[in-house]
């Protein structure tokens, strides 16, 4: 089966003047369908680095990158937000809810970048606060929601836009580890029951034990 | 449920005192240009009844008067014959004059002045008494024996009402002389007009100077408004036509050129005040939008990361923009035409520019009103303000990159 995503020999490095510094060094990795994957490693790793490259929200020094069968890494900036509207989820560490919209217009916000009508958005929204147990938060602005609530609002509004795949940026870190590992079970019940794809990067050792795969990453290449 | 026109207004008001002292400040430009338009106008309208009430707004004259020195050569002969030609062609009203450089004399004193006499209809008539007549009457129609003065020419002849006064019109083609009784004294603004000022009924005039002939008809059109105008580009070619050799016809604006230009410099002249206006609430709005999204350059960041493209981006920032300024271009209207109705009845500025004012003949009283291009013009003002305040944050938020966006700390 054709990979959902994959990464080939994925390098990227950062340049600050004349310093440079590598951030991933030739990293491969193929995601199928369905799959479950946290990337671990400790902070400066590379994970979020392969996770933004991998998401089409940074351009990688040299690699390629695969998305659905399509080569991404050299798209311009508009095809590339066009193709993360329509392809991909994220959930990121500080939720990012946008604070002057409910729960459910948050949830619902990528169907509306995307133009979808009024009733599909709101039936979608809703249906993915439901899964995530928020139905009854819906209307409730996100200074009016906990920590781990905000956190199954951005997974919902993720959720909703039904992408190809999910990629969560440390979406436990600014938790508390039994909200943290809550969030986790959500996640893993959405992609055992509905077969969504989840690319998470953690370095929380508890979140470890749940997941299909773990790829580690070390100093910007993925450890034996 | 939202879309990007509710978050555009959301976002806007995150920030409330920010946010309403810029709209406040569009607002003001909205209320003063709107004000101002309709001042305008109004003062437009006032001069321009004002002068086409004393000189018509087209004018029946010898052909190159201005160069002719001697009098007969300014007469147009047979003026009834033409006045009725005139009158087959269009419903105007028409004031016949005869002005004739004439030597006027008290018992002991006289003075030079240029004597006219006229017939106007009752309307101008009673304008003309009006505005103008301060004791007595003016001469009527046909009365070959009264004359009516400017109140400072009879002080100088020292006469007043019941005196007689004596005319003298050499080297003209009627009697050459005449004995009148005063009837009326008149005030002018000008006291150089009002101490040459003689009026005699159009009849005597002509016995007296030019039997059967006149020096201008004027032609007085149902006109109140200078919008109006423009109409006078099609009648001014169809009346001259049937004119016969010898006469012609010129309007307002060329009988007198240099209120002809000030009418000219007026719209240019508010359109220049309002840009400054808009100018400076401009940068106030530039500044709030481009403040709202330097402390929301995080969010931004996410919103691009979802997905939202350099377009999408773009028209949210002129949303807010536009929605900042319609804000502030509502309050700012409903409070502009309120005023305007509320002075529409008219208000006097006399206190303001004094007896000067009649010299320029700048109205007694004002009344505001809007003209139809005044509302579209004040709206475009606002778009195009709008529209050029969100062009700069708009362009920085379009070219943000989600990662470093989302890095970002204010």
């Amino acid at each position: 089966m054709n990979p959902v995503l994959q990464v080939k020999n994925l390098k990227k490095i950062y340049k600050v003047d004349t310093v440079e510094t590598p951030a991933l060094q030739g990293v491969s990795l193929e995601v199928h369908q369905g799959e479950f994957i946290a990337l671990a490693g400790p902070s400066g790793s590379g994970k979020s680095t392969l996770l933004h490259l991998m998401g089409g929200l940074d351009k990688p020094t040299s690699g390629e990158v695969w998305l659905g069968g399509k080569r991404i890494d050299g798209l311009s900036r508009a095809q590339l937000s066009d193709l993360r509207l329509w392809n991909v989820g994220f959930v990121f560490q500080a939720y990012n809810l946008i604070p002057v919209l409910t729960a459910l217009e948050n949830a619902a916000f990528v169907l509306e970048l995307r133009g979808e009508p009024r009733e599909v958005r709101e039936s979608k929204a809703l249906g993915a606060l439901e899964t995530l147990g928020m139905k009854d938060f819906a209307h409730r602005r996100p200074n009016q929601l906990s920590g781990g609530q905000q956190q199954r609002v951005a997974v919902a509004r993720a959720l909703a836009a039904r992408p190809k795949i999910i990629l969560a940026d440390e979406p436990t870190a600014n938790l508390d580890s039994k909200t943290g590992l809550a969030l986790i079970e959500h996640m893993r019940t959405l992609n055992r029951e509905h077969g969504v794809t989840f690319v998470f990067s953690t370095h929380d050792p508890r979140l470890l034990e749940r997941v299909d795969r773990i790829v580690r990453l070390e100093d910007g290449q993925i450890a034996a | 449920m939202f879309n990007l026109f509710s978050l555009s207004w959301r976002n806007i008001w995150r920030h409330r005192g920010r946010s309403l002292m810029t709209a406040g400040a569009v607002g003001l430009a909205v209320y003063f240009t709107l004000v101002y338009l309709s001042f305008l106008g109004a003062m437009e309208n006032g001069i321009y009844n004002n002068l086409t009430a004393s000189v018509g707004h087209l004018q029946v004259r010898v052909e190159g008067y201005r160069e002719k020195r001697e009098f007969r050569d300014l007469l147009i002969p047979n003026a009834a014959q033409v006045e009725a030609r005139l009158a087959t062609q269009t419903q105007a009203s028409r004031v016949v004059a005869l002005e004739i450089p004439a030597l006027v004399a008290g018992e002991t004193r006289s003075r030079g002045v240029l004597l006219i006499g006229d017939q106007r209809p009752s309307e101008l008539r009673e304008r003309f008494v009006k505005q103008s007549l301060v004791e007595g009457r003016l001469p009527e129609t046909g009365d070959l024996e009264s004359i009516a003065l400017g109140v400072s020419l009879a002080r100088a002849l020292k006469v007043g009402l019941g005196d007689p006064v004596y005319v003298y019109a050499p080297g003209t083609e009627g009697r050459g002389a005449g004995a009148y009784r005063l009837v009326g004294l008149l005030r002018f603004p000008d006291p150089a007009t009002e101490a040459q000022s003689a009026y005699l009924a159009l009849a005597a005039a002509q016995e007296l100077a030019a039997p059967g002939s006149a020096t201008r008809i004027e032609l007085h059109f149902p006109f109140t408004r200078y919008s109006q105008d423009n109409q006078l580009d099609t009648l001014q070619p169809q009346l001259a036509a049937s004119l016969g050799p010898g006469l012609s016809l010129e309007s307002w604006r060329q009988a007198s050129p240099a209120i002809a230009q000030i009418f000219n410099l007026l719209t240019p002249l508010v359109l220049i005040f309002a840009a400054i206006f808009f100018g400076l609430a401009g940068l106030l709005v530039v500044n709030t939008i481009y403040l709202g999204l330097l402390e929301r350059t995080r969010e931004l960041g996410v919103i691009v990361a979802l997905g939202a493209g350099p377009a999408q981006v773009t028209r949210m920032v002129v949303l807010e923009s536009l929605l900042l300024c319609s804000s502030g271009t509502l309050v700012g209207g409903v409070l502009g035409l309120a005023t305007i109705a509320a002075l529409s009845g008219g208000f006097s500025l006399e206190a303001l520019y004094g007896e000067v004012g009649g010299v320029f003949g700048l109205p007694e009283k004002v009344y505001l009103s809007l003209g139809a291009w005044d509302i579209p013009i004040t709206l475009g003002f606002t778009l195009i303000t709008g529209l050029l305040a969100a062009w700069w944050p708009a362009r920085v938020a379009a070219r943000l990159e989600p990662v470093e966006a989302m890095r970002f700390t204010a």
